[in-house]
């Protein structure tokens, strides 16, 4: 294992790795390592020090830090000027049975977005810029620091969820967010998933832009008869409370409020930490979250993303099905916690058509011709 | 501007190719020289070019037909939606086949369960709100030409508008595309569960100008539309002030629904141009809307209020609606009333980080008085996508030229600051020899295996956003005369 702290380091390492012909690992904080497809053992390279952040403008509305940034450290300082990222990065690490640090890196690498992604879009829709190395050894740079730019490829959005893949990674700049100063969650308990998921897609079309949207079946959520569907609104005092009476009216009832926040725990997998087998993260048209959830028959599993987002825990023999019943709905079944064998024989997803399949191998050489970083991975 | 040379081979075999296209789509195949005459050009109206032909399929097997026909036959192929690029994306080849996309504009499910519109490429972006008003959706990216430009036109060139900062450009409104390649593959890209299993490909072919392959069907996200709109309208002694005033507008966490800055001249030129009531004398003025459920929208105005006057501006608020649209016409005609000033105008499109705009603007004075030549400003503020437009008069000599070329200066000044050559109107051939000025070499050599990982035989749209060719001409502008745009009806920035 080689540790670099500078571009210049970097590009170094990529240069001798090109010449000896030598495939390696990208790891960072280290936290989603266990995602993907196993990479046979491999050299690594660590790029934990390329840490910290190079510029913060508020006003800009942007953030640029080097990628093994922790995510805690970066959500401190924007917290303190009141503004988030937009994508509500998740850390996996509990669920992963990582004791690693979740860095920005490997947060928009994995596209690990949270609850948040609802109202201001994945990692894709913010990572303005990048710089990297790619398979050539040479340092390079993707979009502009600015949130508008239609100026050649929009390579900012390949890099998200290629699980480095594509270049070695070495800045990022994304655009934040105002952070609202208030935030409450309103609780509509007693309801079946189709009751619950009806309600959070009423409030996902709304104009009441929404933070979280989440259903939780009783056995996720103790205490709670058949299940409850989970209401995050945001505003200053004012602009909350009629959020609030406008949700109601729209529920036609009254919810109760919780004053914890109960999304950090739904977008982390955290709920699954416990709970054996594979776990997946099933994307589908919101509508169909209710009948998909009942044909998974899951015992451990909740709804995110108004239903747009189906997480579960299954048994490894039940995999083919999850798949198929993914496929079936025009789903991606992402397996996001497996055994090594269970990883390599299923992938991160299911294969992709051919021609698209192709395609995604095309544009991979086309940063990466000797296939040098993080090999398999992703394919 | 220099496109790679014509291959004479082709224009020598144009009966026998317009006689195989006619094969495949009968009733589309334009040949005769009038016909032609309405694709020669795009909105960016300084350059045209007759196709060799123009065809214009009405399903996604006869575009996969045509484009595995072009590829057998190694023919050029130039997408074309609307035709209002301003930036020469649709600009024909002598020797490539045009294909036109405006025959393929059913709507073809509304799905409302999901907040989606699925649609074919031809249908206009404002046809896609048209469709779900009623029911109170719209779709959110509003680029100014809305009323004609394509779907599937402002997929090629990721379209904004004035409301991007708040709702993004079509990159994220867009939940999946079917997209035949080079050669005729036909390929689904992401749907209505907004994820794509791999690498973001729909973010690739997002903004890519035509370079990759056609778009043939679009899923994209409708929005409910927002119960309150109010409107706010700051003068500025200085520019200094209004540009201090948008960075705590930010700062403070309120994002509204369009911020738009103009300086005194613009604001002066609009005032006689239309009377839309707007300050005579300050440096600069902004118009800030807010949207949202009544008491955030009451909030953010009284912020806003309170910030501008912290400013040194002066804030007035619209209102009724009859108000509102007043001080939007303004804004809206802002490329006419500069057009009343001299008979020729180039507008840029370059975005700048916002808290250059005061260095921006002053250096922009200074190449004003170098060059000889008016000019104004119009600024999506809320975005940094800056709009400057350069007056001149075509018949006195070297004029033109000297537009061209402040023209490029101040995109390069764009590029000097830490922005971009292009917010929303992309690089077609317009800016594509300024592209060196932003990109390294080894940067653009990637950027061109992306687009050979598509499109090997390089017949997509060849000679546009990249520079093959060496420098030959200062550009980087949209040539307009006697304050006419091509689509004159269109309103503008």
């Amino acid at each position: 294992m080689e540790k670099i702290a500078s571009e210049a380091q970097a590009v170094e390492f990529v240069r001798a790795a090109r010449e000896a012909r030598t495939p390696f690992e990208i790891v960072a904080g280290g936290t989603r390592r266990q995602v993907g497809k196993p990479m046979a053992d491999l050299p690594r390279l660590d790029v934990s020090g390329l840490s910290g952040i190079v510029k913060y403008e508020p006003a800009e509305l942007i953030i640029t830090a080097a990628p093994s940034t922790p995510l805690t450290e970066i959500t401190s300082v924007l917290t303190e000027k009141g503004q988030r990222l937009g994508f509500d990065p998740a850390d996996w690490s509990r669920l992963l049975g990582s004791n690693g640090v979740a860095t920005l890196g490997g947060a928009a690498s994995a596209d690990a977005s949270g609850s948040g992604r609802l109202r201001h879009g994945a990692a894709r829709d913010s990572l303005l810029a990048f710089r990297g190395i790619n398979g050539q050894g040479e340092a390079f740079r993707g979009g502009a620091k600015v949130v508008k730019n239609v100026t050649g490829f929009d390579l900012p959005k390949l890099v998200c969820g290629a699980y480095g893949s594509l270049c070695v990674l070495t800045e990022l700049t994304f655009r934040v967010f105002p952070k609202p100063p208030l935030a409450v969650t309103l609780c509509l308990a007693g309801v079946e998933p189709e009751i619950g998921f009806a309600a959070l897609r009423k409030i996902a079309l709304s104009a009441l832009e929404p933070a979280g949207l989440a259903y939780l079946p009783a056995t996720m959520m103790p205490g709670v008869r058949q299940g409850a569907a989970l209401i995050k609104l945001e505003g200053a005092r004012q602009p909350l409370e009629e959020k609030i009476a406008l949700a109601h009216g729209l529920l036609g009832q009254a919810a109760q409020r919780i004053e914890e926040d109960p999304f950090p725990a739904i977008a982390s997998g955290e709920k699954f930490a416990d709970v054996p087998g594979h776990v997946w993260r099933v994307m589908v048209a919101p509508a169909d979250a209710p009948r998909v959830a009942k044909e998974l028959n899951a015992q451990h599993w909740l709804g995110d993303w108004a239903g747009g987002l189906i997480w579960l825990a299954a048994a490894p023999a039940d995999a083919s099905r999850v798949r198929a019943i993914a496929a079936a709905a025009k789903g991606q079944a992402m397996l996001l916690r497996g055994s090594p064998d269970a990883r390599a024989a299923l992938g991160l997803y299911a294969p992709q058509a051919p021609a698209l399949a192709g395609l995604s191998r095309a544009v991979k050489a086309a940063f990466d011709p000797l296939g040098l970083f993080n090999p398999g991975r992703l394919a | 501007m220099l496109l790679p040379p014509t291959n004479a081979k082709i224009v020598a075999r144009r009966a026998e190719i317009i006689a195989s296209l006619r094969e495949i789509v009968p009733d589309g195949v334009v040949a005769d020289e009038s016909g032609l005459a309405t694709f020669d050009s795009d909105a960016l109206s300084a350059y045209h070019q007759m196709p060799l032909v123009c065809v214009l399929p009405s399903n996604r097997q006869q575009v996969s037909e045509i484009l595995k026909y072009a590829q057998a036959e190694g023919i050029p192929i130039v997408p074309r939606g609307s035709g209002t690029s301003l930036s020469g994306g649709a600009l024909p080849r002598e020797d490539g086949i045009l294909i036109g996309m405006g025959r393929m504009k059913r709507i073809l499910e509304i799905d409302y369960e999901n907040g989606c519109v699925t649609v074919e490429p031809g249908v206009t972006n404002l046809n896609i709100t048209k469709a779900v008003e009623a029911n109170g959706f719209y779709y959110a990216p509003d680029p100014s030409s809305q009323v004609a430009c394509s779907i599937g036109g402002n997929v090629a060139e990721n379209s904004g508008g004035l409301h991007c900062l708040k709702y993004g450009l079509t990159t994220n409104n867009l939940l999946g595309v079917t997209f035949v390649l080079p050669g005729g593959e036909i390929v689904t890209i992401g749907g209505k569960c907004g994820a794509q299993g791999g690498l973001d490909l729909l973010g690739l072919i997002t903004g890519s100008e035509g370079l990759l392959g056609v778009v043939v069907e679009v899923v994209v996200k409708i929005l409910r539309k927002p119960p309150v709109t109010r409107t706010l309208m700051a003068s500025f002694d200085t520019v200094t002030e209004a540009g201090a005033c948008v960075a705590a507008v930010i700062a403070d966490g309120v994002v509204p629904a369009a911020m738009e800055f103009m300086d005194g001249r613009a604001a002066e030129a609009i005032e006689s141009y239309n009377q839309p009531g707007y300050p005579l004398g300050s440096a600069a003025i902004l118009i800030v809307d807010a949207d949202g459920v009544e008491a955030d929208v009451s909030h953010a105005i009284s912020r806003v209020t309170e910030i501008v006057t912290q400013c040194g501006g002066k804030a007035v608020e619209a209102t009724d609606e009859k108000q509102r649209a007043r001080i939007w016409s303004g804004r809206k005609a802002a490329f006419a009333a500069m057009g009343k000033l001299a008979p020729d105008m180039i507008c840029m499109d370059g975005t700048i980080p916002r808290h250059a705009l005061p260095f921006v603007l002053d250096e922009m004075a200074k190449l004003s008085e170098k060059y000889e030549l008016g000019f104004c400003n119009v600024f999506h503020a809320g975005d940094g996508n800056l709009h400057p437009l350069i007056i001149f008069d075509i018949m006195k000599p070297g004029e033109f030229e000297r537009a061209e070329a402040f023209g490029a200066d101040i995109l390069r000044l764009c590029v000097k600051v830490g922005g971009v050559l292009s917010g929303e109107h992309g690089v077609g051939v317009e800016k594509r020899d300024l592209m060196t000025d932003m990109f390294t070499p080894e940067e653009l050599a990637l950027q061109g295996r992306v687009k050979c990982a598509f499109d090997a035989q390089g017949l997509f749209n060849p000679g546009k956003v990249f520079p093959t060719l060496s420098a030959c001409v200062e550009q980087g502008h949209i040539h307009v005369h006697g304050a006419q745009l091509p689509h004159p009806h269109l309103p503008r920035f």
